[in-house]
């Protein structure tokens, strides 16, 4: 009996190899040895191993310095404006008894539209000159520089939350329908009132919906570089120079040693959110 | 009372809902307007503030006919957007369904800690690999061939991150009985787990299209014929002389996204909901 389970087992091990084969294989090709390249790159000037002189001196680098705090403030304002945004709307929706699919698919419209379309209507709207402008005009209030100021992030932010909000809603509702009614209801009967129904059932019972939510998140704010290349070019203001400029202008100067460790500093700011979050999720989830 | 607070409710989704689609509408607005109009519209130097009309001074084709009939290169790039995108999220929709069983529903050594390593490439950002991956496409001789965006495309774990979180819905007892009854892995995996996980999909598709359609760093990377350049970069260097079909342009750029997305509308709403069946 035992022998049998063990083969079993085996059988599953197999078959789980084959089924992540083409994965693994492209995965490597692709992604894994392209990034030990880059690790050994960042340790090297020229033909000369230097350690961690590349990193080091990058600390020291006023460019690598702004773009590394202009990353951390757009993660950190971006990210909880838009999960909370988000999770506010799905409660909302989810508070219609019935709700025609209009509204939810038109939730789904920004992500579908592609990036180089909206550039121009962007630009209607926020110019010196725009629309938005126009507007505080008319108020009688302070016009603001969304292209050349500090408003420029608050700009990029409203573009960020605008356009993954409606996705993020559509991930939330699927999690909220996903709790079983029961729980509320023997809640209801407890006396629990509705603001302790949502920190002490919802919040807790959606935890995985969450952390997929937040994945989702980092690696659309990554993406949002298209967005920051498209309105401000190569070269945006010093308020909305990111990381990934820097990346892709050291790109074009072909100045190899201080890409890739910057690629390298990058990929380690990441993983130091994921395994917070990864923690964090263990704790306070107890789904699963 | 209670209606009123109804009322209210309405007309906060509904002038919700005019955010999220107001970009849209007067982006296809202005692809009706003439030709001068836009050139006037979009410039920004003559000190008048913008306003936002959604009726064009005077409703014409113009744009499009520009597009389609006098300016052939917007349709060679958009062709070749198409052959970059497509084989990109056929491949992709494929080799993710595959790994995504394997990490969803079945239980090997190592599972969780290789699908944090595939959660951590795939939130890498472009821009870290695009140099070594530059050199591991010289070497395999890829270089100027569309197979260098399609391939690493095909194998992002993107997919395989969304389709793992909608299989762990499916219940495991439908799965352990098809195991007893004796059927295969690739068995349960076709005709147990892929009809579950419609919804899942369509929603990869959509997304796995989108992301690859506006693709612009790779294509600047690794072709150094401007001619297979696709859309997404023309429409993101606009010269003046063009700003005339820009938004006629951007119309015919969304299209194929939209339709893909009006197809699979129903299934997006409702990828990750545990299917009931009882």
């Amino acid at each position: 009996m035992k022998k049998k389970l063990l083969k079993r087992q085996h059988r599953e091990y197999l078959a789980a190899f084959l089924f992540l084969l083409p994965s693994l294989l492209g995965i490597t090709v692709f992604y894994i040895v392209p990034y030990i390249i880059c690790c050994v790159k960042s340790l090297y000037v020229g033909e000369y191993f230097v350690g961690f002189k590349n990193y080091t001196d990058l600390f020291q680098n006023g460019t690598f310095l702004l773009a590394l705090k202009n990353t951390a403030i757009f993660t950190f304002t971006a990210i909880p404006i838009l999960m909370v945004s988000s999770f506010l709307i799905a409660l909302f929706l989810n508070s219609f008894k019935k709700i025609s699919s209009f509204f939810r698919s038109s939730f789904l419209i920004p992500v579908v539209v592609p990036i180089a379309s909206l550039v121009c209507v962007w630009q209607l709207i926020f110019d010196d000159y725009g629309a938005v402008n126009g507007l505080l005009k008319l108020l009688g209030l302070n016009t603001v520089e969304f292209f050349n100021s500090e408003f420029s992030m608050v700009m990029i932010v409203f573009i960020y939350v605008w356009k993954y909000c409606g996705f993020c809603v559509i991930l939330f509702t699927a999690g909220l329908a996903n709790v079983p009614p029961s729980l509320y209801e023997s809640a209801r009967l407890d006396g629990a009132g509705s603001f302790k129904i949502l920190t002490k059932i919802t919040i807790p019972m959606i935890t995985p919906t969450t952390f997929f939510v937040f994945l989702m998140e980092i690696i659309y704010s990554f993406k949002i570089f298209r967005e920051v290349f498209a309105l401000f070019g190569n070269y945006p203001n010093e308020n909305v120079y990111f990381l990934q400029n820097f990346i892709n202008n050291n790109y074009y100067n072909l100045n190899y040693p201080r890409l890739s460790s910057a690629s390298i500093i990058l990929s380690l700011f990441i993983i130091i959110i994921l395994l917070a979050f990864f923690i964090f999720e263990r704790r306070h989830s107890f789904a699963e | 009372m209670k209606r009123m607070k109804k009322i209210i409710k309405y007309i906060f989704l509904i002038l919700l809902t005019a955010v999220f689609l107001f970009p849209v509408v007067y982006m296809i607005a202005c692809s009706f307007m003439s030709n001068s109009q836009v050139v006037k519209m979009l410039d920004f130097t003559n000190g008048e503030y913008k306003q936002i009309n959604l009726i064009p001074e005077m409703f014409s084709l113009e744009q499009y006919y520009q597009v389609f009939f006098r300016r052939p290169e917007y349709l060679l790039k958009f062709w070749n957007s198409v052959i970059m995108t497509f084989p990109t999220v056929a491949g992709q929709t494929i080799v993710s369904a595959l790994a995504a069983f394997a990490f969803g529903k079945l239980k090997f050594p190592f599972r969780d800690k290789l699908f944090f390593v595939y959660i951590v490439l795939l939130i890498l950002p472009l821009q870290v690999t695009l140099v070594p991956n530059y050199i591991v496409l010289d070497n395999i001789d890829l270089l100027n061939n569309f197979l260098a965006v399609i391939l690493p495309g095909t194998f992002s774990a993107f997919g395989i991150c969304l389709l793992r979180q909608s299989i762990k819905y499916i219940s495991d007892s439908s799965i352990e009985a098809a195991r007893i009854d004796g059927a295969s892995y690739f068995r349960i995996f076709t005709s147990i787990i892929l009809p579950q996980i419609k919804g899942g999909l369509i929603t990869l598709v959509l997304l796995c299209f989108i992301d690859n359609w506006n693709i612009v760093e790779q294509p600047l990377i690794y072709f150094d014929d401007e001619a297979m350049y696709p859309l997404s970069i023309q429409l993101s260097n606009f010269s003046v002389g063009d700003y005339g079909i820009i938004f006629a342009c951007g119309v015919m750029f969304m299209i194929p996204a939209l339709l893909i997305y009006l197809y699979g509308r129903r299934d997006i709403d409702s990828p990750f909901i545990q299917v009931d069946k009882s």
